[in-house]
């Protein structure tokens, strides 16, 4: 289809009635000039009439195609060409697939670095009046020239972030619907089918992928620390593997430097690994597979609390809570003591549940107020919602409620969440608020499967100050409990704001930090989908990209422009102009007329 | 040979005609004319007509060397040349064409309308062929006859043909047919007929009557009179051209048509040299600007006339 360069200059087009216009309004009637000899004339004209009338109708022709042709000269047409040695200034998003997948070594060859050559193969067919983009898996689009993105791909090395490729090409897809060029996309990938999602693609797309299969692959896909905090007896470790064969793998782990264990694992069997008591504190898990090919997946990192079990006073707190407290007890995750009370405000840690009798209200939320704590309840809310879908609660249906309000120093420590965004579950200093009464006329908590660890949290961690234990890979967001001010990682940290994004760069341990205190963690690892090597095929790829063209790398730089090559239709049309202008200067040149 | 100074004098046969009209009235311009081209011409415009030997006179400058007597030259040593007589004089019949087309000029300024062509070169024509002795009558017509003046060959008659001359204006169409075969009442043996026109007829008509004329055993002549516009055509950007007689027009714009114009006007004129040519009619293409000394030259030349 044809395109234009500068398509405003399309609206000329409405001077190609000028001559039309000059030739109707120049049709008035002539003077009258008496002519003895008007018999010869009449012969003349018998004669070439015809021939007259059809000059002047050409001529005619002539001008107006003379002013098409410039107008469209103009606007700078191009038109897709296969086979052209030159292109039309183009507007080319380029895409590299640098994802953690690209690490992986193929006949001693990183892929990477076959990408990184078909990519700077790519723009070397640029030209300076071409528009480019490097597009990595950082998500972030460059623009430059050739020689500016030649550097930047020289400079790419396999990151740490999945692409998700569906996602790239949206992405590119946007940048060239601003571009007046005609755009085309050219994506040098390993094709991970994990990676392969649906684009709605306007652009021409040139998919380059490697011909060789990629090796059989193994990597962690998961590191499970368990229930939190740790005892002083230790804990479990659950590593999962993901990829292309189903091969028993030794896995070994460790906590920190202590000494690892190992054991066997395979794809769709974990291995659960026991690791000895440790002092209480923050330490980071390390799970490892022997190296292959692709070695960025085969290490994962998790994070683990080790504190004494929570001494908790569970008396009133309920029905359900008491029996799910017997449960913790018996299963050594908490002891009877004082540390916690459960279910009324008390010395220490309390976590503190709506009175069943209004009346009491009042008085518990003056109690609350003498106590210091910046959250009050509110009036009762009638009328069923769910909570978030947290990894605290997860989604679980609330019927009632006391709305939870802050006293005046804003909304900080919000835990949970019901739809709408109105706190749930709230904390102020070591006191925690519910806004539902653990009871299932209340919610359906106390009767769902995430009850027990709903517990085990509440009072181990929630209760003693601690916030959450996240898992990410880098580059997604993960969103910030409200009191964290700040996300250390080794010697490096972020200040940050509670309640907003953080995400990480790379993958590791990254801690969070509120008022001086670690309160949770975020364990940073590459996407397990990355571990499946396998391509998508041609066919699929061509039914979810609006048929894009899939060659192999070699291919892709040739095509790079010439699958969307668009030859410049500039050079022809002003040579056609001068020819018009030649033919009509001919056809109406005096001696040329008057020599018939 | 003896030299002699000739006197340089303004010859009006030569001068543009316009500039030459300015002159006078027709009577005194024309005798002008024809005192220059009777003094310019080298050959006897009586020459050729059936003539005998007269008598001997000086030899004047301008005279043909072959008319030069060798043996009185030798006897005497003295230029006389012979002069010769003719047997019978000449009775020629003017017809001229006084259509209104006839009155048209394309340059009113610098050329005279060809009516006014006419009227003084057939004055000029007539005194040349009254002071030779020759009879000269005129018939002039438009649509219609409108004067006949029988020849004659007294100089007074000249004064009448002038007259007749002066007075004429331009009529309306043009039917010469009428007026060519009226010739042959005026002509009862064998002359010579001019016919001065624009041709601006039915072309196979007239050539009928004309060659109905060398059927009787007349020596024709055909003036074909043009204004110089008629020839390279001319005008504003775009016009519509009317014919003053038959109110036919065509718009068209010269520019576009003044070539194919110009080859039409050569056809025409082709067709007419060629048409009287096969039936040995004289035919002279004469524009309006042509000096009348030099059509009178033609026109009395006779290889220029039928046999």
């Amino acid at each position: 289809m044809i395109g234009f360069l500068h398509p405003w200059a399309l609206v000329g087009l409405a001077a190609a009635a000028i001559p039309v216009l000059l030739h109707l309004l120049a049709r008035r009637e002539p003077p009258t000039v008496t002519f003895p000899a008007v018999r010869y004339l009449v012969t003349t004209t018998r004669e070439h009439q015809r021939r007259l009338k059809l000059q002047n109708i050409l001529l005619l022709v002539l001008r107006t195609l003379l002013i098409i042709v410039l107008v469209l000269a103009a606007a700078g047409p191009t038109l897709p060409r296969s086979g052209v040695t030159g292109h039309a200034p183009s507007a080319l998003v380029l895409v590299v697939d640098n994802s953690p997948s690209s690490g992986v070594v193929v006949a001693g060859t990183a892929r990477l670095a076959q990408l990184k050559a078909a990519a700077r193969r790519v723009l070397a067919r640029a030209t300076p009046d071409d528009a480019l983009w490097l597009l990595a898996a950082d998500g972030v689009p460059r623009r430059g020239d050739p020689p500016a993105l030649r550097d930047q791909v020289d400079a790419l090395t396999v990151s740490s972030r999945r692409m998700d490729l569906g996602e790239a090409l949206g992405t590119a897809n946007a940048i060239l619907a601003a571009e007046p060029r005609p755009g085309e996309i050219s994506l040098l990938t390993d094709l991970q089918a994990s990676a392969v999602s649906p684009a709605e693609l306007r652009a021409p797309l040139v998919v380059g992928r490697p011909d060789q299969p990629p090796p059989a692959n193994v990597g962690i896909a998961r590191l499970e620390t368990g229930p939190q905090p740790w005892g002083a007896d230790g804990g479990r470790l659950t590593v999962s593997l993901a990829g292309d064969t189903s091969r028993a793998t030794p896995v070994s782990a460790r906590l920190g430097d202590r000494p690892a264990r190992q054991a066997l694992a395979r794809v769709g069997a974990p291995a659960v690994l026991a690791l000895p008591g440790a002092a209480s504190g923050w330490w980071q898990a390390n799970a490892e597979l022997d190296p292959d090919e692709l070695r960025l997946d085969d290490s994962r990192v998790g994070v683990v609390r080790v504190a004494p079990v929570a001494q908790v006073n569970w008396d009133s707190a309920g029905r359900y809570a008491a029996a799910a407290c017997d449960v913790l007890e018996a299963n050594r995750r908490i002891a009877r003591g004082g540390e916690v009370t459960l279910g009324r405000l008390a010395r220490g840690s309390a976590i503190v549940q709506p009175p069943e009798d209004p009346a009491a209200l009042g008085a518990l939320n003056r109690a609350l107020a003498a106590r210091g704590v910046a959250w009050r309840f509110g009036p009762p809310v009638e009328g069923a919602s769910v909570t978030d879908s947290g990894s605290l609660v997860g989604r679980v249906r609330v019927l009632r409620r006391h709305a939870l309000q802050p006293a005046g120093s804003g909304r900080t420590g919000v835990l949970a969440t019901v739809a709408g965004g109105a706190p749930w579950l709230v904390r102020s200093g070591n006191v925690v608020l519910l806004a539902s009464r653990l009871d299932p006329a209340w919610t359906d908590l106390p009767v769902s499967a995430g009850f027990m660890p709903f517990m085990d949290a509440l009072v181990n961690r929630l209760a003693r100050g601690e916030v959450s234990l996240a898992e990410g890979a880098p580059g997604d967001a993960v969103v910030l409990p409200d009191l964290v001010t700040e996300v250390r990682q080794g010697e490096r940290d972020w200040r940050v704001e509670g309640g907003g994004v953080f995400r990480p760069t790379e993958p590791g341990a990254y801690y969070l930090v509120a008022d001086g205190d670690t309160v949770g963690a975020i364990a940073a690892n590459v996407d397990p989908r990355e571990s499946r090597l396998a391509p998508a095929p041609d066919a699929q790829v061509r039914r979810l990209w609006n048929n894009a063209r899939v060659v192999s790398l070699d291919d892709a730089a040739g095509l790079a422009f010439g699958a969307a090559a668009r030859g410049d239709l500039r050079g022809p049309l002003l040579w056609a102009a001068l020819l018009l202008g030649l033919a009509e200067v001919v056809l109406a040149s005096p001696w040329r007329r008057q020599a018939r | 040979m003896p030299s002699t100074t000739i006197p340089v004098r303004p010859r009006l046969d030569l001068l543009d005609p316009f500039e030459v009209a300015k002159l006078g009235g027709l009577e005194v311009i024309t005798e002008g004319v024809v005192e220059g081209f009777l003094a310019g011409i080298h050959r006897s415009p009586r020459r050729g007509f059936s003539v005998e030997f007269a008598e001997h006179r000086m030899y004047q400058p301008g005279d043909e060397l072959r008319y030069v007597d060798w043996k009185i030259l030798g006897r005497h040593d003295r230029l006389y040349v012979k002069q010769y007589e003719e047997e019978t004089n000449l009775r020629a019949m003017i017809v001229c064409d006084a259509s209104r087309s006839m009155a048209w000029t394309g340059s009113p300024d610098s050329v005279l309308p060809k009516l006014a062509y006419a009227q003084r070169l057939i004055a000029a024509l007539t005194l040349v062929l009254l002071r030779q002795r020759d009879a000269a009558g005129l018939i002039t017509f438009d649509d219609d006859v409108r004067t006949v003046l029988p020849p004659r060959s007294r100089l007074s008659h000249w004064r009448q043909l002038v007259a007749t001359l002066a007075a004429l204006e331009a009529g309306q169409g043009t039917a010469a047919e009428p007026a060519l075969r009226r010739v042959v009442d005026q002509l009862r043996r064998r002359g010579l007929v001019v016919f001065v026109s624009d041709l601006l007829l039915e072309r196979e008509i007239a050539l009928k009557a004309l060659r109905f004329l060398r059927h009787r055993g007349h020596q024709v002549l055909v003036l074909h009179l043009m204004d110089p516009a008629e020839v390279a055509l001319g005008g504003p950007a775009e016009a519509r051209f009317e014919d003053p007689e038959t109110r036919a027009a065509v718009v068209i714009r010269p520019r576009d048509w003044a070539g194919a114009y110009r080859e039409t006007v050569r056809t025409v004129v082709h067709e007419w040299r060629l048409a009287c040519r096969r039936h040995g009619i004289g035919y002279h293409r004469v524009t309006t600007d042509t000096p009348f000394g030099v059509v009178l030259r033609e026109a009395l030349a006779p290889s220029s006339r039928s046999a």
